[in-house]
């Protein structure tokens, strides 16, 4: 795994600054995972922007396209949530669309997977773990410690059930960011190695090209499969907060 | 705060690890304390952008879009069921004018086919009573002629009686001595 090696499967995940930003001693560098942020950012916008730029009755591609995505969303959080989730829908919305586009602009080669970064799940999953639980107490009070004590469980299993129901709720963001993190990861980096590969081989090379072909495929739909888990253990855990009885 | 306790514990000792030997490319890059303080930061902010375009702008927007479209939908729905309601309702009135035209133009038939047969009836009865007073009135004229002819016959027949007698003997029998023999 060294830096020179040019099949390094780690290399893309690589940080470099472009601009290089302090801030009271802190290092805020515009960095290529800045970069494709903001791609990520731009793509989105330019989905809708254009998508709802001629509103009309009959969709055409791009409007159909947006409204798809809406519609996947919305009723996402309507089967899970039920109508107090709408309050929540331009965040779940937001995340959705900024994951899946951040792990389909990272299968592009020579490019930057914001969301193999541990450090970048894990602020959107603290972010939801510390909104929810908040949530479950302002909306349910103390009752919201309920969910640490499913009902129906006989008193006398209460010592052993609540300690683990306390660590797996307290586990959820780390699973929730390690899943996301761990897939974009482990996928970009056998692209890379097979890639690799390719080259090595000569021209052997087309028996991995295949298997890459196929490799690429399966990626694709894991960055869209994650970003919807994703999004859809968000909703779960937001119904958690809102209805902690079920 | 466990949790993020939990993340710098997890993280720490190979930060460490690569800082102690000076190699930056030592290890994976996420685990480079680092950069973390730029990912957040950019990441709050793009996400921060995010979240405001898609709050303020295509939410409401493709929510109105999409309002619109089903209200036209289902406002059509319902101009389309009151103008089917409309055609079952003139085909019905159809119907029932088709149904009471035929009727009556049954009846029209009935009605004309009995005045038809009554007038038949009353012609033939009248032609019937018109022929058998004529064959009586045949009949009476053939027996007249008949008795007319009867007599003229016996009349005839007692003149060449007479006639033929007188050619042999003197004495002419009289009228009443021949119709005595002829009966």
């Amino acid at each position: 795994m060294a830096a020179d090696n040019p099949i390094d499967p780690i290399h893309q995940f690589e940080i470099s600054k472009i601009a290089d930003i302090q801030l009271g001693g802190i290092d805020i560098s515009f960095t290529n995972s800045s970069l494709f942020m903001v791609f990520a950012l731009a793509a989105t916008m330019a989905l809708f922007v254009i998508g709802l730029s001629k509103k009309s009755i009959i969709p055409n591609r791009m409007q159909m396209l947006s409204e798809l995505s809406y519609n996947f969303i919305a009723n996402m959080l309507r089967d899970q949530v039920g109508d107090q989730g709408r309050a929540y829908f331009p965040f779940i919305f937001s995340l959705f669309m900024f994951i899946f586009f951040c792990n389909f602009i990272g299968l592009i080669p020579y490019t930057f997977t914001v969301t193999s970064h541990l450090i970048v799940t894990f602020a959107f999953a603290g972010l939801i773990f510390i909104a929810v639980t908040i949530i479950g107490f302002v909306k349910n009070g103390l009752g919201y410690l309920r969910i640490f004590y499913p009902s129906g469980i006989p008193i006398f299993l209460a010592p052993l059930i609540v300690p683990i129901e306390i660590i797996s709720y307290l586990s959820k963001p780390i699973s929730l960011s390690v899943r996301l993190c761990a897939n974009m990861l482990a996928g970009h980096s056998i692209l890379k190695i097979f890639a690799g590969f390719i080259v090595m081989l000569g021209f052997l090379g087309f028996a991995p090209l295949v298997f890459l072909v196929v490799l690429y495929a399966l990626e694709t739909l894991i960055a869209a499969l994650q970003a919807y888990i994703f999004t859809i253990l968000t909703c779960i855990y937001l119904n958690d907060a809102l209805h902690p009885d079920h | 705060m466990k949790i993020l306790l939990k993340a710098f514990l997890l993280t720490a000792p190979i930060n460490f690890a690569y800082a102690a030997e000076g190699q930056k490319s030592a290890g994976l890059p996420q685990m480079d304390i680092a950069t973390f303080p730029s990912q957040l930061f950019w990441l709050v902010i793009t996400f921060s952008l995010l979240y405001l375009f898609m709050w303020k702008f295509v939410i409401p927007r493709l929510g109105a879009t999409i309002e619109e479209r089903r209200d036209k939908i289902s406002n059509d729905i319902n101009d389309a069921d009151n103008l089917n309601t409309e055609a079952t309702d003139i085909l019905k009135k159809y119907d029932e004018q088709m149904a009471s035209a035929s009727q009556e133009s049954n009846e029209i038939i009935t009605n004309s086919k009995k005045a038809m047969l009554d007038h038949l009836e009353m012609l033939k009865k009248e032609n019937e009573e018109k022929v058998n007073s004529l064959i009586s009135e045949s009949q009476a004229k053939i027996k007249a002629q008949e008795e007319k002819s009867k007599i003229e016959i016996r009349n005839a027949t007692l003149d060449t009686v007479k006639a033929i007698v007188s050619r042999y003997i003197e004495n002419i029998p009289s009228d009443e001595e021949i119709n005595k023999k002829l009966n």
